[in-house]
C-alpha cells in the first residue's frame, strides 16, 4: 500500500527506513519518527474508530494527547494487549499491530451503526440515569451491553510478560513540558546549578518548535531545540525524561511521571544484555518547585457534522505536514476565529495542495499571517464560518456562511464548497489539568478567551499554560519561571540568554465556540462537543433545559469530559454552550474539576514491582525454613507467616486440617507439643520509673512484682476498652520485658511512646523493640519438663522454678531465658534465645523430643487450646467495645492503684457499669457435633418476629478433641448472670442452633495442669 | 551465670563461645532464592555482614557522648542523621532519633561493651538494649547502587545529596530500613531480621537489570 498522503520531502521522519505495521488486520508502511496516527494518515486511512453512542465513523482529529477518536488497542498476542492508547502518542515500530477499540465486525462496515442510528434516538442525554438506574438489579446486564458497544478497549486475559518500576526522585526544579517555555525554564534553572528534571510526553522534546514556522536567531526553530537539548544533556544536574507524561500533581509538589521506556521499540520490552528491563517507570518526584510548561490545546469549532473523518484541528494539520511530512487530504477549507490557525492553510498550500477557502469569523481579519495567506492568493471569507460538513465516511464539502456572533445566528446565505478536509480553530485553551489537580480553580481571562491556572505555593507556570502564545514572549516567560524556581530553591540565577525572535503582528481573535446554524441546535445536524463521548451541543442544551445548571451536573448528565480524553478538546466549548443556554458568562458557569491521571496509565506502571511475591512483605521467623520443610500450612498474622498446622501423611493420604488440629491438640494435652512463638511482640523496658509506667498503662498492679516473676497484664485504651494483653516479666528492679500480641506489637510500642512522650515525659523509662532479637519456642504438655531437662542447665524443679517464674541459663548449649507461662493450660516453658541460634535450638528440641512424641503445632491448635481455657485473643474476642469487666477479668483491675491508669476513669461511666453489656461467656452447643460459626448472632427467643432482638455474637468457635464436642466463646448481653440458660443462633440456611451459656473455661478450671 | 537479681538492670550475654551452629537472617533466603555471584558487569554488589553486635543507646546526648568517648573513643554524633566511625572503621554510632543511637560493633564485643558503658554511665538515666539477633547489615557497592536505591527507598539517595557519614531510617518498598553511607562507594542497609528476606528478594528483583551480584 502506498503512502498516498506522504509528501516527497520534509518532516522529521527517517525516510531511509521503512517500518511495516498492521491496523485492523491490514498491512501498511511508515517510517521511523512516525506516530501510528501520522502513519495512518500517510496511508490515507480515514476511519479509525466508531463512536461511542451513535456508532458514527471517526477519523483522526488531533496530533497529541487530546486526540479523542484514535484510541486504539495494541498488541499482537493476548498477553501484549494494551487498551486505549492514543494513536497520536504511539511511536511506530516494526511489526506494530493495532486495531480499533470500537466497531464490530469492522469500522468500515459497522453493524452497530444501524443500531446506533436508531439507538441514538433512545440514548438521549441523561441516558444512564433515566434508563439504567432502575431496576438496579439489571445494571449488570446493561453494563455488559454498554461495555461491548462503548469505545473502550479491553484488558489482556494473560499474564503481563513485562516488568515495571517505581523510582523515587527528588529535585529542586521539575519542569513539565519541553516546548519553548519548558526548554527555556530548564536552561535557566539548569545553568544556575539547581537539580532539574525536564519531562516531556512526546517522542521528541521541543513541543511546538518542532513544527514551527518561526525563526530563532534567524534559523529554523528546531536547530535551537537541538542545541538546547544538547546543552541540557551535558549538565550533570539536569535529567531529561522524554516519553514521560506528568499524570498527577499531588500535595506538596509530589508529582507522578509516567515514563514509557520501551513502548516505542516493541510491544513487550526487549531484553538488554540478556536481562529484563522495565517497560515503563513511574517516577515519584518530590520537587522544590514545579514549572508547568504544558502549553495549550487548540479548541475546535462546534459545527454540524464536525465529526466526519476529514475534520481536523488546524494545528494538527500543520503538525502532520511539518513534522511528519503527511498532508491529510487534497482540498482544504479552514474555519477559524484567530490568526494563528492560518498556519494550517499556509502549510497546506506550500505542500502543493489546494486551499479552497478560509472562513474567518472576524469581520475584518488583519495580521501578518492573514497577509501571507492573501499574498498566496488564498480566498478569505471574512465574518464567516463553516456551518456544516458534508459527507459520511469522509468530508466531501463544507457549507460556509456569514455568521452574527453577537446574535448567535447565520446572517448570510450559505455557500457550498467542495473539499475533503476541514480544519478548524476556535482559539487555544491553556492546559490547566495539572494545576487543577492541586485543587486550585482556574480563572477565565477574556483577553485570551481561556482559563488560566491559579497556582498553589511552589508551582509556577510559563508560556501557553499562562495564555502567553507569541514565541518570543513564551521563551522569556519560560526563562523567568525557571530562574524564579531556581532562586526560590536557593540557587543564584544567571543572566538570560535567549534567541532573537521577530515580533509578530497578530490580529485579535474573536470568541466563537458553537457555530450557529440555520436550524435550531436541537433540529440541525449534530454538532459534536465531546467526540469521545458523543456529546452534542443539543445534548447540553437539553441538559440545561431539564434544569441542570451546575456545570458539574451537566457533565455527569451528558458524560461530557469522561473517558480517556477527559475533556481536553470539548470541555471549554461545552461550558460556553451551557453558558449561552443559561444566559450566563463562561466564568459564571465555571469549569469542572480535572483529576489525575492526565492520560491513562497502565496498571503495570501503577503497580511497579509491588506484585506477585513482592506484593506485600512476608515476615519470617528464624525457624521458618524448618516449617516449610516439614510441610506446614501457613497463616498470615499481620505480615508474619505463621505455621497454621502441620498436616501429616497418614495411611497414604494427607490429613485434613481438622484431623491435623485434633492430633496436635491431643499431643499437647497428653504428651508434649512445640510452637514457634517468635512473632510475639517483645518490648524491653528500662529505667527507674519502668514499674510506675507499667502501673499506669496496665489495668492491674505491678508495684510488687519481684525480679524473676512474670505477670499477665491487660491494657486498655483511654475509653476503658481492652486494647491488648500479654505477660510482662520483671528482669530486675528497673528492667522489664513486656510481650504483646503478634498483630498488636507495633501499636503497643507506639502507644507506650505516645503516653511517655506526650503525657508523662518526667518518667525515666525507655522502650525498645526486641521482637526480632529473640526467637521464642513454647514447649508445652505433661512431658514438657522431662524434655526440657534433657537440654538445659536450668533447675526445673517445680518449687525452684514455679509457674509464672522466669529463669536464665542455657538451652541446647545456647544462652536462654525461659519463662514458665502457659497459653495452653498445660505445663509450659517459653524458651527465648538469640534468633541466630534458634533453628539449631529448635532442631535439638525436636531431636530430643522424638521419644516423647514431641509434636509441632500451629496457630490453629494454639487457638483451640487457649479457647478451651477461656484465654482471650485481643482483637478476636474483643473488638474495641469490650471492657475488662465485660471479660469477667475483675481480678486483673487495680481500682485502688494510686495513679489513675489509662482507662480507669472510663470504667466508672454509667455505660461501662451497665449490667446488660455484652459479656464474655462460654457456649456449649446442645448438639456436640455442631461447631458454631464465628460471628453468628445470638438471640434469646427464636420465635420472636423478625427482626429479632440480637443479644450477642460468637467470637471464637472450634471443635475440641478434649471435650469431644464443639465449643465457643461469645459475648452475650448480661451473660455473666445467665449461666445455664439456653440461647439460639439462627443461621442463614434456616437452621437454628441451640447452645447453653457456660463458663468460658472449659478445661481444667482450677488451673492444676499448668501448675504441676 | 547466676540468676542474680541484685542489679537494677539485667544484662545478659546472648552469645556463646560454644560451637553451636548459627544462621544469619538471610540463611534461608540464600538457599531459597539463590545468590548470583558478582561478575564484571555487576552494577551492584551486595555483601551481608551478619552477626555484628547491635546495641541501641537511649539517653541524653551529653552523658552518652562522655561514656562513648571514654569507652570507645568515638564522639557521639549529635547532629540528626549523622553517622560516625571509629578510626578502624569497624565500629559505628548513628543518630536515630533525638534520644536514640545505634551502635554497631564487631560481633562478640557487644556484651562487654554494654557492661563498660553501663559502668561509665553510672546512675544516669539511659538504656542500652542488645538487638544483634534482630538485625543484619547489608553493604551495597557499585555504580548502579543509587539508582537501585531510588527504586527502593523514598528518601533522597542521590549521592550528591546523601554524603558519606549520613544515615536515615526510611521506607524501603513496603517496609523500612536504616540507610547509611559509610564511604564514597559504600552504602549500608540495616534490616530487621523478619523483613530481611523480603528486602533481599526485592534487591534481587530490582537489581536484575544491573546484574546484581551477592558476595557470600
Amino acid at each position: 500500500m502506498s503512502q498516498s498522503n506522504r509528501l516527497a520531502q520534509g518532516g522529521r521522519i527517517d525516510r531511509s527506513r521503512e517500518l511495516s505495521f498492521t491496523f485492523n488486520g491490514k498491512s501498511y508502511r511508515g517510517h521511523p519518527g512516525d506516530t501510528l496516527a501520522s502513519a495512518l494518515l500517510a496511508n490515507g486511512v480515514d476511519i479509525v474508530n466508531r463512536s461511542f453512542k451513535y456508532s458514527r465513523p471517526r477519523g483522526i482529529v488531533a496530533a497529541g494527547a487530546e486526540e479523542p477518536n484514535a484510541v486504539i488497542q495494541l498488541g499482537s498476542t493476548e498477553a501484549a494487549q494494551v487498551p486505549n492508547v492514543r494513536a497520536t502518542q504511539q511511536a511506530l515500530f516494526e511489526g506494530l499491530e493495532a486495531r480499533s477499540t470500537n466497531g464490530w465486525p469492522s469500522v468500515q462496515r459497522d453493524l452497530m451503526g444501524v443500531i446506533g442510528k436508531l439507538g441514538g434516538q433512545f440514548m438521549p442525554p441523561g441516558f444512564y440515569y433515566k434508563t439504567f438506574m432502575a431496576p438496579a438489579s439489571m445494571w449488570m446486564t446493561y453494563e455488559k451491553y454498554i461495555r461491548k458497544s462503548a469505545g473502550l478497549g479491553r484488558s489482556p486475559m494473560e499474564k503481563d510478560p513485562d516488568i515495571y518500576d517505581h523510582l523515587n526522585r527528588h529535585c529542586d526544579v521539575l519542569v513539565i513540558g519541553a516546548g519553548p517555555a519548558g526548554l527555556a525554564a530548564a536552561l535557566a534553572a539548569g545553568r544556575s546549578g539547581a537539580r532539574v528534571i525536564l519531562a516531556d510526553e512526546q517522542e521528541e522534546m521541543g513541543g511546538s518548535l518542532l513544527d514551527s514556522r518561526e525563526l530563532l536567531d534567524e534559523r529554523p526553530a528546531d536547530q535551537w531545540v537541538a542545541e538546547a537539548l544538547e546543552e541540557l544533556a551535558g549538565l550533570d544536574n539536569v535529567l531529561l525524561l522524554p516519553r514521560t507524561t506528568a499524570n498527577g500533581y499531588h500535595d506538596h509538589n509530589f508529582v507522578t511521571l509516567h515514563e514509557r521506556r520501551t513502548e516505542h521499540l516493541a510491544e513487550t520490552a526487549p531484553r538488554e544484555n540478556g536481562r529484563r528491563q522495565a517497560r515503563s517507570r513511574l517516577h515519584r518526584v518530590r520537587a522544590g518547585r514545579v514549572v508547568l510548561a504544558t502549553g495549550a490545546h487548540e479548541r475546535p469549532l462546534v459545527y454540524g457534522n464536525n465529526d466526519v473523518p476529514g475534520n481536523l484541528q488546524a494545528g494538527a494539520v500543520s503538525t502532520y505536514i511539518r513534522r511528519y511530512g503527511v498532508v491529510p487530504g487534497n482540498k482544504l477549507v479552514l474555519s477559524t476565529s484567530n490568526d494563528h490557525a492560518y498556519r494550517a492553510a499556509l502549510d497546506w498550500v506550500e505542500s502543493g495542495r489546494e486551499v479552497v477557502a478560509i472562513a474567518d469569523a472576524r469581520p475584518e481579519p488583519v495580521g501578518e499571517l492573514v497577509e501571507q495567506a492573501r499574498a498566496k492568493g488564498i480566498r478569505i471569507i471574512p465574518g464567516a464560518a463553516v456551518l456544516e460538513a458534508r459527507g459520511q465516511n469522509r468530508v466531501t464539502g463544507a457549507r460556509v456562511a456569514r455568521v452574527d456572533l453577537e446574535g448567535f445566528r447565520v446572517s448570510g446565505d450559505a455557500e457550498s464548497l467542495d473539499c475533503d478536509t476541514i480544519a478548524s480553530s476556535g482559539g487555544y485553551s491553556p492546559v490547566i489539568h495539572l494545576a487543577s489537580h492541586t485543587g486550585a480553580r482556574p480563572t477565565w481571562r477574556d483577553d485570551i478567551l481561556g482559563f488560566v491556572p491559579n497556582l498553589v505555593e511552589g508551582v509556577l507556570a510559563a508560556g501557553g499554560t499562562q495564555g502567553v502564545y507569541a514565541i518570543g514572549e513564551v521563551l522569556a516567560d519560560g526563562w523567568e519561571a525557571g530562574s524564579r524556581a531556581a532562586g526560590d530553591t536557593g540557587f543564584d540565577t544567571v543572566e538570560a540568554r535567549l534567541p532573537n525572535v521577530g515580533a509578530r503582528n497578530e490580529g485579535k481573535p474573536v470568541a466563537l465556540y458553537q457555530v450557529p446554524h440555520e436550524k435550531p441546535t436541537l433540529r440541525g445536524p449534530k454538532q459534536f462537543v465531546d467526540l469521545q463521548n458523543d456529546v452534542t451541543a443539543a445534548a447540553i442544551e437539553v441538559a440545561t433545559r431539564e434544569g441542570f445548571e451546575s456545570i458539574e451536573h451537566v457533565k455527569r448528565y451528558t458524560a461530557m469530559g469522561f473517558g480517556t480524553d477527559q475533556g481536553k478538546l470539548g470541555n471549554i466549548n461545552g461550558m460556553a454552550i451551557a453558558a449561552r443556554c443559561l444566559g450566563r458568562s463562561i466564568p459564571e458557569v465555571g469549569t469542572t474539576v480535572f483529576r489525575p491521571n492526565y492520560t491513562p496509565v497502565t496498571f503495570g506502571a501503577v503497580v511497579g514491582r509491588h506484585c506477585r511475591e513482592l506484593f506485600d512483605p512476608e515476615r519470617y521467623t528464624a525457624i521458618h525454613q524448618w516449617h516449610v520443610e516439614h510441610g506446614a500450612e501457613f497463616e498470615d498474622v499481620g505480615q508474619w507467616k505463621r505455621p497454621w498446622y502441620f498436616p501429616r501423611r497418614v495411611e497414604g493420604r494427607m490429613e485434613t486440617m481438622h484431623e491435623a488440629v485434633a492430633r496436635e491438640c491431643r499431643a499437647v494435652r497428653e504428651k508434649v507439643g512445640i510452637l514457634d512463638a517468635s512473632t510475639l511482640g517483645k518490648i524491653d523496658i528500662q529505667g527507674p520509673d519502668a514499674r510506675e509506667f507499667l502501673g499506669r498503662v496496665y489495668t492491674n498492679k505491678w508495684a510488687k512484682l519481684a525480679p524473676g516473676r512474670v505477670r499477665y497484664g491487660l491494657m486498655c485504651k483511654d475509653d476503658g476498652m481492652v486494647m491488648d494483653d500479654g505477660t510482662t516479666s520483671c528482669l530486675a528492679e528497673n528492667h522489664f520485658l513486656m510481650t504483646a500480641s503478634t498483630g498488636g506489637a507495633a501499636a503497643v510500642l507506639e502507644w507506650l511512646e505516645l503516653w511517655h512522650q506526650t503525657e508523662w515525659p518526667e518518667l525515666e523509662v525507655y522502650f525498645n523493640s526486641v521482637t526480632d532479637h529473640w526467637a521464642t519456642m513454647t514447649v508445652t504438655g505433661p512431658e514438657a519438663r522431662k524434655l526440657l531437662a534433657e537440654v538445659t542447665d536450668i533447675d526445673l524443679d517445680r518449687e525452684a522454678f514455679k509457674f509464672m517464674d522466669w529463669r536464665e541459663g542455657t538451652v541446647a548449649g545456647v544462652p536462654a531465658r525461659v519463662f514458665r507461662i502457659s497459653f495452653t493450660g498445660e505445663l509450659a516453658y517459653e524458651i527465648n534465645v538469640q534468633a541466630n541460634y534458634a533453628l539449631n535450638v529448635w532442631e535439638t528440641l525436636i531431636a530430643h523430643g522424638e521419644k516423647y512424641d514431641l509434636t509441632p503445632y500451629g496457630t490453629e491448635t494454639m487457638h483451640v487450646l487457649r479457647a478451651e481455657k477461656g484465654f482471650i485473643i485481643a482483637g478476636q474476642d474483643t473488638d474495641g467495645s469490650v471492657t475488662p469487666e465485660d471479660l469477667g477479668m475483675h481480678w486483673a483491675i487495680g481500682y485502688d492503684k494510686p495513679f489513675s491508669w489509662i482507662g480507669k476513669r472510663a470504667l466508672t461511666r454509667p455505660d461501662t457499669a451497665r449490667t446488660d453489656r455484652k459479656q464474655l461467656v462460654g457456649l456449649k452447643p446442645r448438639n456436640p457435633e455442631v461447631v458454631l460459626e464465628e460471628g453468628a448472632q445470638i438471640v434469646f427467643d427464636p420465635d420472636h418476629a423478625i427482626p429479632m432482638p440480637m443479644k450477642g455474637h460468637v467470637t471464637s468457635s472450634y471443635y475440641s478433641p478434649t471435650l469431644g464436642s464443639g465449643f465457643a466463646l461469645a459475648v452475650v448481653k448480661g451473660g455473666q448472670q445467665r449461666m445455664g440458660e439456653t440461647v439460639y443462633l439462627p443461621m442463614v440456611d434456616g437452621q437454628v442452633h441451640e447452645a447453653e451459656i457456660v463458663s468460658p473455661i472449659f478445661v481444667d478450671p482450677k488451673g492444676e495442669r499448668q501448675n504441676v | 551465670m547466676s540468676n542474680s537479681v541484685d542489679d537494677k538492670v539485667k544484662t545478659f550475654d546472648t552469645r556463646t563461645e560454644a560451637k553451636v551452629p548459627v544462621e544469619s537472617p538471610l540463611a534461608y533466603s540464600y538457599r531459597r532464592s539463590g545468590a548470583p555471584a558478582p561478575g564484571e558487569g555487576s552494577g551492584v554488589v551486595v555483601r551481608e555482614r551478619p552477626f555484628l553486635g547491635h546495641l541501641v543507646l537511649r539517653g541524653g546526648a551529653i552523658i552518652l557522648d562522655e561514656a562513648l568517648r571514654e569507652v570507645l573513643d568515638i564522639s557521639l554524633p549529635g547532629e540528626p542523621q549523622a553517622l560516625v566511625f571509629d578510626a578502624s572503621g569497624e565500629r559505628s554510632v548513628q543518630w536515630i532519633s533525638p534520644d536514640e543511637w545505634l551502635l554497631i560493633v564487631p560481633g562478640g564485643e557487644e556484651f562487654e561493651l554494654e557492661n563498660r558503658l553501663r559502668e561509665a554511665l553510672g546512675d544516669a538515666h539511659f538504656a542500652i538494649t542488645n538487638i544483634g539477633g534482630g538485625q543484619t547489615l547489608l553493604e551495597l557497592e557499585g555504580e548502579a547502587v543509587s539508582e537501585l536505591l531510588m527504586k527502593s527507598v523514598i528518601y533522597d539517595a542521590d549521592p550528591h545529596h546523601f554524603p558519606v557519614g549520613k544515615g536515615v531510617t526510611t521506607v524501603f518498598a513496603k517496609t523500612s530500613v536504616i540507610l547509611r553511607r559509610s564511604s564514597e562507594t559504600r552504602w549500608e542497609l540495616v534490616a530487621r531480621r523478619s523483613f530481611a528476606d523480603y528486602i533481599y528478594r526485592w534487591l534481587l528483583d530490582a537489581g536484575e537489570e544491573y546484574a546484581i551480584g551477592i558476595v557470600r
